[in-house]
């Protein structure tokens, strides 16, 4: 029933100058910012120092990988000249994809899903202003890894070429160019799938995941089959016909490879026109998605915001009932407990993408081994990828626990309330999370690790050697993660990110560093030394005699497992007397 | 003022607001009240620009709810405010009067009456990440009122406040509305309601079951008992199942080990 009331009449206001809001969000933006840097550098300094650290480190590493091996290829001028236009189209279309999702992803949560948006559509800021400033966030957020791993790419590149001075600051204009274009294609559809598909980002995410599989499988079965030896010169040249789709002369990526390699060759008149069309086609993407806000980002927000109820029942109860019977053995509160980690843990999609994302690639890395030619490669070589597997699946194992085992914990804190009150011991608590972590954690690194060996090809002993070091890593790993989130708990973090990047959590990542290191270093050194010993037993001086090595590996192992006792034990009873004192 | 005619919005197949008639005028509190679910934020979102209704007009001092001009008159404040964390309380009201493009002298003049107004004085330099519940909320009142919005719109005032700081409250609240601001409140705090609003609206399943003045509402349902027996018969028309198994107030049970002790 509508009120038969006359039409007010609208109040007169002075309109808000176009760039006022602009100049606040920028502001609000350097506010922002500045605040950020000196937390960091007044609260965090260990935390900072790490990561710039680290990205240095990572920086230099990946430099001398690029030099290295683009010098390798220099020595051959005939395929110098031909083999870089492929690999960097190739490169720069995987990384044209990845932007895309990434971008896509992070402003659809921004401008659709966050708080600050919601805040933000209240004030007199127009949507496209909105869109402008959460776009450059999510660009800055999505790019930053492509900075890193692209600058060492194009520094050493440019070295092997002798490129001209102009080159490396041409190559990053071409790059913000790039992120511009790449990121402006992902905001587009981040607010198309709001339209189109509201609340159904889940859907739309999996389907484009699997469409981009069904392309990438069969072109690396393709890939797979290339007949030759491999890296022989006919297995290259087949290689390069295979990938040649990625030079298409309208991918932007076949843009930036053949404006940055014009440029090496000091050819300015090519390296402009590419740039050109580069950064024009990034600012016409920038304009259309900014337009496309202006239009639609409201009406999106509405749709998302206002589509079916977001209540949804949770299924799954019979695999509950499952681990239930699986971990009987247990006393039944602390199943209960690793029973609402488990639930927690499969409801929550960051847990578990980022934990098979990480192992997904370790696995398909370990399939492609007898690809790779390393099970026919000499014992040593192949005793030494196999150890440096393991440390990869035990580093990767580390960041799972520093991120998401961590923080349990401090997490818990917050909802002590409930379980103060239950009938149960404090300690039996972190016994629960021990039990959980431990658990996930040899699920998915023992059956790695065993593909690992099996792919190169080991002998059954040095399986079970491994094998018992990867239960020695998951317990020593849990206990640490567990114990040092018991003493270092953040109460007042709800985000369990921001838990795991502060003090306590950088300092768990570090412990956890030289626990791997001091595991893996005790039994490769023996191991290493024994297997050149049998292949070069005069040229090396430190070569272990069959004998020798039966006695330095029997030493290897009480150490190990004498630092893995004291890895798992001693975290966990400082976490649990911490834990014990600890005030809710 | 505040204008909604029949105004729908639905969310699938559940109707959060059906055929909603409301009218706020200038230099009134109306009290918004109903139960859990029954579509008051969604109202107040519909009037703040972030849901559009399915069918109906919203309208703001007589512009559409969600343009710009509605949302340069409007000050909100929602049941779950947002501050940035890397901001300071000044710094964030430096940024909302920037926003509203006040001229800079009458910004700091403002943002400094409302420091003393809601005694912000001690932290309002420190990051908002270490402010409490209650400190975060006096921030979040001064940032919907720094720009002298005509439409004051919120959502659950009172939550995270101390007594004192919702003493501040109360007050801005009706001296607001005798300046000749329109004031939309939502609240479960009958007490509250009886206690400032000009004119009290029940909502219930979406729907306006009655609107008017406290007397006028009790003539509506002809029930002359406390707002709250009022609001039960018309949301209700029983008392919550839970209030059955107590001892009536006149016969304690004398036995009862708390009233023994």
């Amino acid at each position: 029933m509508s009120l038969a009331l006359p039409e007010p009449k609208p109040l007169t206001l002075p309109p808000i100058p176009a760039d006022q809001t602009a100049r606040a969000l920028r502001q609000l933006r350097w506010c922002l910012t500045r605040n950020t840097v000196r937390s960091l550098l007044s609260g965090s300094r260990l935390r900072m120092s790490m990561i710039l650290i680290c990205s240095a480190i990572f920086w230099l590493g990946l430099f001398a990988l690029f030099l290295g091996g683009f010098e390798f290829i220099g020595m051959n001028d005939e395929l110098f000249n031909g083999i870089f236009e492929s690999l960097f189209s190739m490169f720069f279309l995987s990384i044209l994809v990845m932007l895309f999702f990434s971008t896509g992803i992070i402003t659809y949560t921004a401008l659709f899903h966050s708080r600050e948006a919601a805040y933000l559509l209240t004030t007199p800021a127009t949507t496209d202003r909105i869109f402008a400033y959460k776009f450059a966030e999510a660009v800055g957020l999505s790019s930053w890894g492509f900075f890193l791993l692209g600058s060492p790419l194009m520094v050493a590149y440019g070295l092997t070429a002798r490129a001209p001075v102009a080159f490396y600051a041409m190559f990053l204009v071409y790059l913000l160019s790039f992120v511009l274009l790449a990121g402006s294609l992902g905001a587009i559809a981040a607010i198309a799938v709001a339209n189109l598909f509201p609340r159904r980002q889940k859907f739309v995410l999996a389907a484009a995941v699997t469409g981009l599989l069904a392309a990438l499988v069969p072109m690396g079965v393709g890939l797979w089959r290339t007949p030759g030896e491999t890296l022989s010169s006919d297995w290259l040249s087949s290689v390069q016909n295979r990938l040649a789709f990625c030079q298409h002369p309208l991918w932007p990526s076949r843009w930036m490879s053949a404006g940055l390699l014009a440029a090496a060759h000091g050819d300015w008149w090519r390296a402009g026109y590419y740039l050109m069309v580069l950064s024009a086609h990034g600012g016409l993407g920038y304009l259309a998605a900014a337009a496309m806000a202006r239009d639609l980002y409201f009406r999106g927000y509405n749709r998302v915001q206002g589509g079916r109820s977001a209540r949804r029942r949770v299924g799954l109860y019979a695999l509950d009932a499952f681990f239930h019977r699986l971990l009987v053995f247990l006393p039944r509160p602390v199943r209960l407990l690793i029973l609402k980690d488990l639930r927690t843990f499969r409801r929550d999609p960051a847990q578990w993408s980022q934990f098979l994302i990480f192992f997904g690639l370790l696995a398909f890395y370990f399939l492609n081994i007898p690809r790779l030619g390393y099970a026919v490669q000499s014992p040593s070589w192949r005793n030494l990828v196999s150890f440096l597997n393991l440390s990869v699946t035990a580093l990767i194992l580390s960041t799972f626990t520093s991120r998401f085992i961590f923080p349990l914990l401090s997490l818990e804190g917050r909802n002590f309330w409930v379980l103060g009150l239950l009938p149960l011991r404090r300690e039996q608590i972190l016994w629960g999370k021990f039990a959980f972590s431990v658990g996930i954690s040899l699920g998915a690194t023992e059956i790695l690790v065993f593909l690992s060996d099996l792919m190169l090809g080991m002998s059954p002993v040095m399986i079970a050697l491994h094998v018992a070091m990867v239960l020695v890593l998951c317990l020593g790993l849990s206990g640490i993660s567990v114990g040092l989130g018991a003493r270092l708990p953040n109460l007042r973090e709800s985000d369990p990110s921001k838990i795991a990047v502060g003090f306590g959590g950088t300092l768990n990542l570090l412990v956890s560093l030289v626990f791997i290191f001091a595991i893996v270093t005790a039994l490769a050194v023996p191991c290493h030394l024994y297997f050149l010993g049998q292949e070069h037993p005069d040229s090396t001086r430190l070569a272990l005699s069959h004998s020798g090595f039966r006695f330095w590996l029997s030493l290897a192992i009480l150490t190990s497992l004498a630092i893995g006792a004291i890895g798992t034990i001693v975290p966990l009873r400082i976490g649990i007397k911490a834990f014990q004192r600890m005030e809710f | 003022m505040i204008e909604l005619r029949n105004v729908t919005k639905r969310f699938g197949s559940k109707c959060a607001v059906d055929r909603l008639d409301l009218e706020v005028y200038p230099g009134e509190l109306f009290a918004f009240l109903g139960p859990n679910g029954a579509g008051k934020t969604t109202t107040i979102k519909m009037i703040c620009g972030l849901l559009a209704p399915n069918s109906g007009s919203v309208r703001v001092g007589g512009f559409e709810a969600a343009t710009q001009q509605a949302r340069q008159l409007l000050g909100y404040v929602p049941d779950q405010p947002y501050l940035y964390d890397k901001l300071t309380g000044r710094e964030f009201l430096k940024f909302v009067v920037e926003m509203y493009g006040l001229e800079r002298r009458r910004a700091v003049q403002r943002i400094h009456e409302l420091i003393d107004t809601f005694e912000m004085g001690d932290y309002v330099d420190e990051l908002c990440e270490n402010y409490s519940q209650g400190m975060k909320q006096r921030v979040v009142f001064a940032a919907a009122l720094v720009h002298d919005p005509t439409i004051l719109v919120v959502d659950e005032p009172l939550v995270g406040l101390d007594p004192r700081s919702a003493r501040i409250v109360k007050d801005l609240f009706v001296s607001q509305a005798r300046s000749g601001c329109t004031v939309l409140m939502s609240t479960h705090l009958l007490a509250i309601a009886e206690e400032l609003a000009d004119r009290i609206g029940i909502v219930d399943r979406g729907r306006m079951l009655a609107t008017g003045t406290l007397d006028q509402l009790r003539r509506q349902v002809q029930h002359h008992g406390p707002l709250e027996d009022l609001f039960l018969k018309l949301t209700g028309d029983q008392r919550p199942a839970a209030t059955g198994s107590l001892p009536s107030e006149s016969e304690p049970e004398l036995d009862s080990p708390r009233l023994s002790r």
